[in-house]
């Protein structure tokens, strides 16, 4: 299925009417006829484009993704800088969207109709429509500028040498080794960016909690275990919260993935240098290594998230196992 | 497990996680050790920096680190970009009645390696640089070859010797690389060096050459490390390290200068310039570009028929309102050549621009529509590349200024917003009407921007020169005396603005925002933006 979707975005970009060469030879360069040839031979492009898409299947089979034309560096090279700081932001960024958006959804349904109810989908709602990028400023603006409370831009401070390369994730990276104020400053450089990043999945998250629960509440097993005699928060939890998860992790899985590739204004304006700039910038130039790489790591990011979802589903609730 | 064993777990946890969290927030705020300054930080856009390899990087951002690390033979001062100035060579000579020049190294020069600098660097450099193949390579087309006299003397042979050489020189591309290390990486200097040359790699991280300071460290799209060269040749650089931080976002860079995380923000907008004006502890740098917006008419009734006729161009520039848009978009912060030779070089003043330029005049205008038959006016589309800006102004309000001008005359431009890689390729490929664009230089020489216009430039415009006009370009380029070359060269603008081909609409002052820390910056328009040599704390 990634593979198909590497077909489709390599096709759609090879119709585009933009010359690679054009967007990356200087004026000079770009008229000369023998360093025009030189750079189409030397990244394929004068070949058809079957034999492109072949050779670049060959080199995958090996573990290749090819050389990216704007880098002018291995793509697997590119993506294994970018993707750790970009998994670190949209993986705090989740677990601070399910962390928030969860238990504020659960109470706007508890309370429904009351000022806390009002509150949360005030809340969601902010948190969806709030333009990423205007939201980021105005956090960077105010913590950082204002506050003085929040570290610099970036993944550490200026002139901070990051931890020994392990993963590439400055947090197990900086834990592993040991150095703990490189993990503390870690921290604090990816706290704002994730809250930022985090906020329209809360919205989400918070409005489909508040009203999968509302729709589980009206069950009749519901009424059956208050009927029971059950306590009101055995009845929330183990029975009403437990079976509204599903569609909130199905949402979930998705989001993450998005996060993942998607968070180009927040990386550009806290200088995060993660995949959602690179992808845009590979997409500007019509880097063609790149962007079928990044399609790839993509769709494949998908495939793992909603299998993670779908084995999620048979903890949730048992009696998927059972079907 | 149970419900309340579970509770439980969940309750621990959240207060593990609370408490890692706060004992982080305390690590992170411990106070850093306070003393002199010692780092200068810079905050940019480095995301095009795609190689720090002096003979492959072509790009904008890259030469402010190259020009750091790498000296040339010789070089060119802010402000003055028509006499070159001795760096590694301390004099030089035109030999074999203008077919070579000779270059006198200075002495007792060493690179950062140890090694002394000799004519053998200067002999790989070059030819390294022309045998790549690779986008700066077109810069050493004009060397045949470089021979060496002595261990201080090189002599670069040239394949044409009516093209001028110096200007070229003084590119960050010909920085003079320790050629025994950069052999000992791969380098190449022999014609397959496109083919076989591996040393890229190991230039991307570490630098080898005399400048004042090194590169220690280019973590890409995030920061470059530079620190002081213990063998510099001259007084020591001004400070122990110097981080050039990528920072994209131009509205980032202003608070973290304001905050004082970084000395100078070099990307910032007109707007955000003027908001700075007057803050405390921050100061406004301004240096004379010699880059240009321009807007591209074509000659091919294909394209648009109107705009075939050349009256009916003239008509467009006699109504377009350049002090409106310099004053009005830019408060001031740019002048105007006459065509398409900057002004500072090429005999290019603000005064020939009034003398011979266009300038607002809506009655002239007026006429000369009824003259090439379009009394009425008539309409074509106009192009430029959406979400850029040059000078800190955006090509899409220049664009609206331009239509609002226009309307004036009945000429309707109807606007046509492009990404700026489809711009780019429809504009070389000559399939635009209009074009609103900008052109920077390769290097400092007039034929630079000369040559273009009646090659390159003129099959983008559909325009066939006349072969006059291409004699006159040629003989300039190789007219040795400078005040008759400056007189070619406004006869040749005289021509352009004739033909009405090409409205350069503005030439943008640069400005940077410094802290106070800091003195001895200045921006210049010779393809570094700064000298981080000059850059010393206050």
């Amino acid at each position: 299925m990634a593979l198909a979707a590497t077909l489709i975005v390599f096709l759609v970009a090879h119709f585009v009417p933009v010359d690679p060469i054009q967007t990356q030879l200087g004026d000079l360069a770009s008229s000369k006829p023998e360093i025009v040839a030189r750079y189409r031979a030397h990244w394929g492009l004068d070949k058809p484009l079957w034999e492109q898409y072949l050779i670049f299947l060959q080199k995958l089979s090996r573990g290749d993704l090819g050389q990216s034309i704007a880098t002018r560096r291995p793509v697997l090279d590119d993506i294994k800088q970018y993707a750790p700081a970009s998994f670190e932001l949209a993986t705090v960024a989740i677990i601070l969207a399910f962390s928030i958006g969860i238990p504020l959804g659960v109470l706007a349904a508890i309370k429904r109709d009351s000022w806390l109810d009002h509150l949360a989908r005030g809340v969601s709602l902010v948190g969806v429509s709030a333009p990423t990028f205007w939201l980021a400023f105005i956090a960077l603006a105010l913590f950082y500028g204002g506050l003085e409370i929040a570290p610099s831009p970036g993944r550490l401070d200026a002139g901070a040498p990051p931890p020994p390369h392990l993963t590439g994730l400055y947090l197990i990276d900086s834990l592993v080794g040991g150095d703990f104020h490189t993990l503390a400053s870690a921290f604090a450089h990816l706290l704002l960016p994730s809250i930022v990043l985090a906020a329209t999945t809360t919205g989400v998250i918070t409005r489909t909690t508040r009203v999968s629960m509302l729709e589980t509440l009206d069950q009749e097993y519901i009424r059956t275990a208050r009927a029971k005699g059950l306590r009101e928060r055995g009845v929330l939890f183990r029975h009403a919260l437990r079976n509204a998860l599903i569609p909130i992790f199905t949402l979930g899985g998705v989001a993450y993935a998005q996060l993942l590739s998607g968070a180009v204004m927040t990386e550009t304006i806290f200088a995060f240098p993660g995949m959602g700039r690179y992808a845009f910038q590979s997409a500007v130039v019509l880097d063609f290594p790149a962007i079928s790489g990044i399609t790839l790591l993509v769709g494949l990011t998908y495939l793992l998230v909603n299998l993670v979802v779908d084995l999620s589903y048979a903890v949730i609730d048992p009696r998927v196992v059972r079907r | 497990m149970n419900r309340s064993d579970l509770i439980r777990r969940v309750r621990s946890a959240t207060t593990l996680v609370g408490r890692l969290t706060l004992l982080l927030c305390v690590l992170w705020w411990s106070p850093a050790a306070a003393g002199a300054k010692t780092v200068l930080v810079l905050g940019t856009d480095i995301s095009d920096t795609n190689s720090l390899d002096p003979q492959r990087q072509f790009v904008y951002s890259a030469p402010i680190t190259e020009h750091a690390v790498y000296e040339t033979l010789i070089t060119m001062t802010p402000g003055d970009y028509k006499d070159v100035k001795p760096l590694l060579a301390t004099k030089w000579e035109t030999v074999e009645n203008g077919a070579a020049l000779v270059f006198h190294l200075r002495p007792n020069v060493k690179f950062v390696t140890g090694n002394p600098l000799t004519a053998d660097d200067v002999k790989f450099t070059f030819e390294r640089l022309k045998y790549l193949k690779d986008d700066a390579s077109a810069l050493a087309e004009n060397i045949a070859r470089v021979d060496v006299i002595d261990p201080l003397t090189a002599k670069v042979v040239l394949v044409d010797k009516a093209q001028p050489l110096l200007p070229f020189l003084i590119a960050p591309n010909f920085g003079i690389v320790d050629s025994k290390v950069v052999r000992a990486q791969g380098g190449l200097n022999t014609p397959d060096a496109d083919k076989n040359d591996k040393a890229t790699a190991f230039l991307d991280q570490r630098s080898v050459g005399t400048g004042p300071y090194t590169l220690t460290r280019w973590a890409r799209s995030t920061e470059i490390e530079l620190v002081r060269n213990p063998n510099y040749w001259r007084q020591p650089a001004g400070f122990e390290r110097v981080l050039i931080r990528h920072i994209p976002d131009s509205a980032t860079q202003v608070l973290q200068l304001k905050r004082g995380d970084i000395d100078a923000a070099l990307n910032l907008t007109f707007d955000q310039l003027s908001s700075l004006r007057g803050t405390s502890g921050i100061n406004v740098v301004k240096g004379q570009s010699l880059d240009f917006m321009y807007i591209a008419f074509t000659s091919s009734a294909a394209l648009s028929q109107p705009l075939s006729n050349k009256l009916a161009r003239q008509a467009v520039m006699h109504a377009i309102d350049y002090d409106g848009i310099i004053k009005g978009l830019i408060g001031g912060d740019a002048i105007r050549p006459a065509s398409f030779i900057p002004v500072g070089l090429g005999g290019s003043t603000t005064d020939l621009t009034r003398e011979i330029g266009y300038r607002q005049d809506l009655d002239k205008a007026r006429a000369l529509l009824a003259q090439a038959g379009y009394p009425n006016g008539f309409s074509f589309d106009l192009s430029y590349g959406s979400g850029a800006d040059v000078g800190g102004v955006s090509y899409e309000v220049v664009a609206q200024k331009v239509q609002a001008d226009l309307a004036r005359v009945k000429v309707q431009a109807n606007l046509k917003p492009m990404e700026q890689g489809n711009l780019r390729t429809a504009y070389r490929k000559g399939d635009l009407a209009a074009t609103i664009t900008f052109w920077n230089p390769d290097a400092l020489d007039p034929s630079l921007w000369a040559d273009p216009t009646v090659q390159r430039v003129a099959k983008r415009v559909r325009w066939e020169p006349d072969p006059a006009i291409l004699e006159l370009g040629k003989q300039a380029a190789g007219e040795p005396n400078p005040q008759k070359r400056d007189a070619m060269y406004v006869q040749f603008q005289k021509l352009l603005v004739d033909q009405a081909n090409l409205c350069v609409l503005f030439q943008p002052v640069y400005s940077h925002a410094i802290r106070d820390s800091i003195t001895g910056y200045q921006v210049t328009a010779a393809g570094w933006q700064v000298d981080l040599y000059d850059v010393k704390p206050r």
